[in-house]
């Protein structure tokens, strides 16, 4: 039996009802505890081995080893060319990597920002002054 | 000071600057109203008003091969056509500016003259989705004219005149939505024919045709036909709820009843699918006159009586 | 105007840029006043050369491109390409892994089908049905988020697992999630069926007969409409699907109605499943270890998409790239049916019988080698050449 208007229980319950829609930036949407956001790195148990540079799928994480001996290297994350894949969380055996559930808005007009340096900043300034800009380097094995 | 009075009437109110605004603040409550019967937020109320002045600022490109006068003169007589209409309905609650016996068959024209307008700027572009879109309004005027126009003698055969004024001034003791509700039925359906409101936007269907007759327009010219659909909606909402939803005496029933029927219409556009033009014609030319036909019956009957 | 003067026979394009397209294609339809005479398909606007990609990047990485070639299907990929390459290195799985590949496979199957409905609905001109549906996949949208940590393009899948396991909270909300969703998907199978505008737009358009369907190919719900009964995972039951087996939704008139309801039927289906699996989740790890260098050899694996039959091809070495990866997704086998089917229909209804088949161009997008129609010859042109030619030829047209 063919009917006219099948939709006019919906339509008729939505004048009731507050739309659907979630009206972002004056309301945060709920916190989702698995979210794939920013990469963050805690270095004190890094062993510096460069696995997640190399899985990343989009050469996203450079390791730089300032000081093979005394195990002093950082870590230059490209928040632009990261895919949130969390590939690198799982090459980690030392658990360095996490990726944060509350950080997503990334979105920036200044090109610096999006460039992330995780590790022994001071140290790094001669290497990072010799570097040319925006190219990935390949990890330096010894 | 008559002279003044008409010029005034004609540029500022009701006419002119009053009947654009009025006409692009109805198109905002038409798509916000569907925004709201589809649970969703819908538009802020400059909406309309940022689209047509963002067009405004726009290049116009006049495409090859076309007749340049007609394509630049099309719109503008396209909403000089709703305008006019305009002048001879009761906008605001108040009485027609200007009248005359038979005003009606020259309000109903100068509508047609729009859709008219915009299906011969259709055929003059190349296009092909143009050309269709053409052909689909025109065929569409030729089905829903007839049931439309007889649905709105209906009213002009109990009032005995066929000037808005006096029909009007009938309807307000005479609720016609009662004792004609096929004539209404007819009536609204008709309007939203007329309209090109879902399910009878078969000539501009964006999904197939990308926007028929008016796809090579930007700029300027689709600013204006925006504006003559737009002061076709008020017209058009003014004239049926003056007819059969008890006249509109001043401001505030024009406000009420106007977007009664608005609504009335959001709700019928958001429950239907389009129809293919081949099925429109034939729901009009098998039911649209059958009830009108009808209603004329029972009219006559009754006042034969 | 000598166009206008001539008989009334010309070609509407459709595409590459189109309001009734999501992605870009080419359709050319000959009309014949409204009547469709004849059709033809091109496409590789959506090409991105991603079996060459893959060849150049090491079997973790490719994973995640994998994943990408399509944003309504993306895990159905990236679980081919994991079940090609534990075939090839001779690792299986665990069963908890397979469980949660094939859960979050058919939470996709239900996210594709409303995204569909919606998207067909809109091509009618069925505005409030596109936004209702749309609204109810967000349901399933959060639950993939919370499962998954993204909302498209899941990145469920590990080389020998998944990343992720399911705790009871996750569970209670999967079940709460689909018990909403099944209520809605009766209420839209009933819009579907009765509504008399939508099934005017509906039914008896675009009839596909079974014989039709199996000469041209067809697969996924479009053949099962037409009562081809064609699904790998009753036929071939890959993973998890041999411990929980499901049922083929068919119908036998294959028209566009038909196809709507085998797509609804097969909702129910997976919300079955869903619920199935949650109650029987088998323990155990999540992730098998599989070497970085995969031994060499060939491996196929056909997967049953939302679309229909998915195959996969690799190939390996014995490195840790692959040497080389060939996919092929199941619209390519649907455009068939498109352009056999439109031809003798009104224009108004080619967009419904090509939101019908459910099309993917990013799936399923080819090289296309076009030819000079004079000359029959092609020419090969750099990256360079073909700016400095696209500089000159609005240069001289200026003029």
């Amino acid at each position: 039996m063919n009917r006219l208007g099948t939709m006019l229980p919906d339509v008729f319950r939505s004048v009731f009802r507050p739309p659907a829609t979630e009206n972002y930036p004056f309301v945060r949407p709920e916190k989702v505890e698995r979210l794939r956001g920013l990469l963050k790195f805690d270095p004190t148990n890094c062993s510096g081995c460069g696995l997640c540079a190399m899985d990343c799928p989009a050469k996203a994480i450079e390791v730089t080893m300032i000081d093979r001996k005394t195990k002093k290297f950082f870590l230059t994350y490209h928040t632009d060319r990261c895919m949130f894949c969390g590939q690198c969380v799982v090459t980690c055996n030392k658990s360095s990597l996490r990726m944060s559930n509350n950080e997503w808005e990334l979105a920036s007009l200044d090109k610096n920002s999006f460039t992330i340096y995780f590790g022994d900043k001071p140290d790094a300034e001669p290497i990072l002054a010799g570097k040319p800009e925006g190219q990935p380097e390949p990890v330096k094995e010894g | 000071m008559n002279v003044f009075l008409g010029i005034s009437s004609l540029l500022i109110f009701p006419g002119g600057l009053f009947l654009v605004v009025s006409g692009l603040l109805y198109e905002w409550a038409d798509h916000k109203m569907l925004a709201l019967l589809q649970n969703r937020v819908g538009p802020r109320w400059f909406q309309p008003f940022a689209d047509t002045l963002k067009l405004l600022i726009k290049e116009e490109i006049i495409p090859d091969g076309v007749n340049p006068f007609m394509f630049v003169g099309l719109p503008l007589v396209a909403l000089a056509g709703a305008l006019t209409a305009g002048l001879y309905v009761p906008l605001a609650g108040l009485a027609p500016t200007f009248g005359f016996p038979g005003d009606l068959i020259v309000v109903l024209y100068l509508l047609s003259l729009l859709t008219l307008g915009i299906g011969l700027a259709g055929a003059n572009s190349l296009d092909r989705f143009s050309l269709i879109g053409a052909t689909r309004t025109l065929t569409q005027v030729f089905s829903y004219e007839a049931p439309f126009l007889l649905a709105l003698l209906g009213p002009a055969m109990v009032a005995g005149s066929w000037q808005i004024g006096k029909i009007t001034a009938y309807a307000a003791s005479h609720w016609l939505i009662l004792t004609q509700p096929l004539g209404f039925l007819v009536a609204l359906i008709g309007l939203m024919g007329k309209l090109e409101l879902p399910p009878f936007d078969a000539p501009e269907a964006s999904t197939e045709i990308v926007s028929g007759a008016m796809t090579e327009y930007s700029g300027r010219g689709l600013a204006i036909f925006n504006l003559g659909r737009a002061v076709e909606l008020v017209v058009g909402l003014t004239l049926v709820s003056a007819f059969y939803l008890g006249g509109l005496s001043n401001p505030l029933w024009f406000l009420g009843k106007t977007l009664v029927l608005l609504l009335a219409l959001v709700g019928i556009q958001s429950l239907l699918t389009r129809l293919r033009i081949d099925q429109t014609v034939g729901l009009w030319w098998r039911y649209g006159v059958l009830l009108v036909l009808v209603q004329w019956l029972i009219v006559i009957l009754f006042r034969g009586m | 105007m000598p166009e206008n003067l001539a008989p009334k026979r010309f070609t509407i394009p459709i595409g590459p840029q189109h309001p009734a397209l999501k992605e870009p294609g080419h359709f050319q339809f000959t009309v014949d006043g409204e009547v469709v005479t004849s059709a033809y398909v091109r496409l590789g606007y959506a090409h991105r050369g991603i079996e060459k990609a893959a060849e150049e990047r090491t079997w973790i990485q490719n994973l995640y491109l994998i994943e990408r070639i399509c944003g309504i299907c993306s895990h159905i990929h990236a679980m081919a390409y994991c079940l090609a390459v534990e075939s090839l290195a001779n690792v299986e799985a665990p069963p908890r892994a397979q469980a949660i590949r094939v859960l979050v496979a058919e939470l996709e199957r239900i996210h594709s089908h409303f995204l569909w409905i919606g998207v067909s609905a809109h091509e009618a001109g069925f505005e409030t049905l596109f936004m209702y549906s749309w609204r109810d996949r967000e349901t399933v949208m959060d639950l993939l988020e919370g499962l998954t940590g993204n909302r498209v393009n899941y990145s469920a899948n590990l080389l020998g697992g998944v990343k992720f396991d399911l705790d009871q909270a996750q569970m209670d909300s999967i079940r709460k999630g689909v018990d909403f969703l099944e209520e809605r998907t009766h209420h839209y199978l009933d819009v579907i069926m009765h509504d008399s505008t939508f099934l005017q737009r509906t039914r008896g358009i675009g009839v596909m007969t079974t014989a039709q369907a199996e000469v041209m190919g067809a697969v996924g719900p479009t053949a099962r409409a037409s009562n081809v009964k064609r699904d790998l995972r009753v036929e071939a039951p890959y993973s998890a699907y041999k411990t929980f087996p499901v049922q083929m939704a068919l119908d036998t008139r294959g028209d566009l109605e038909a196809r709507f309801e085998v797509r609804l039927n097969e909702l129910f289906e997976s919300f079955r499943l869903i619920r199935q699996i949650l109650d029987n989740l088998p323990e155990g790890p999540l992730v098998a270890r599989i070497p970085r260098r995969i031994p060499a050899g060939e491996a196929v694996v056909r997967l049953e998409a939302p679309r229909g039959e998915v195959y996969y091809f690799v190939k390996g070495n014995g490195s840790d790239k692959p040497e080389r990866l060939k996919v092929r997704t199941p619209t390519i086998c649907n455009l068939t049916s498109v352009i056999r089917l439109a031809v003798g229909h009104q224009l108004a209804d080619v967009p419904m019988i090509l939101a019908g088949i459910d099309p993917c161009f990013s799936c399923n997008d080819r090289m296309v080698q076009v030819r000079d129609a004079a000359t029959d010859s092609q020419k090969m042109l750099t990256w360079e050449q073909l700016r400095q030619h696209g500089i000159d030829f609005y240069r001289s047209k200026a003029k």
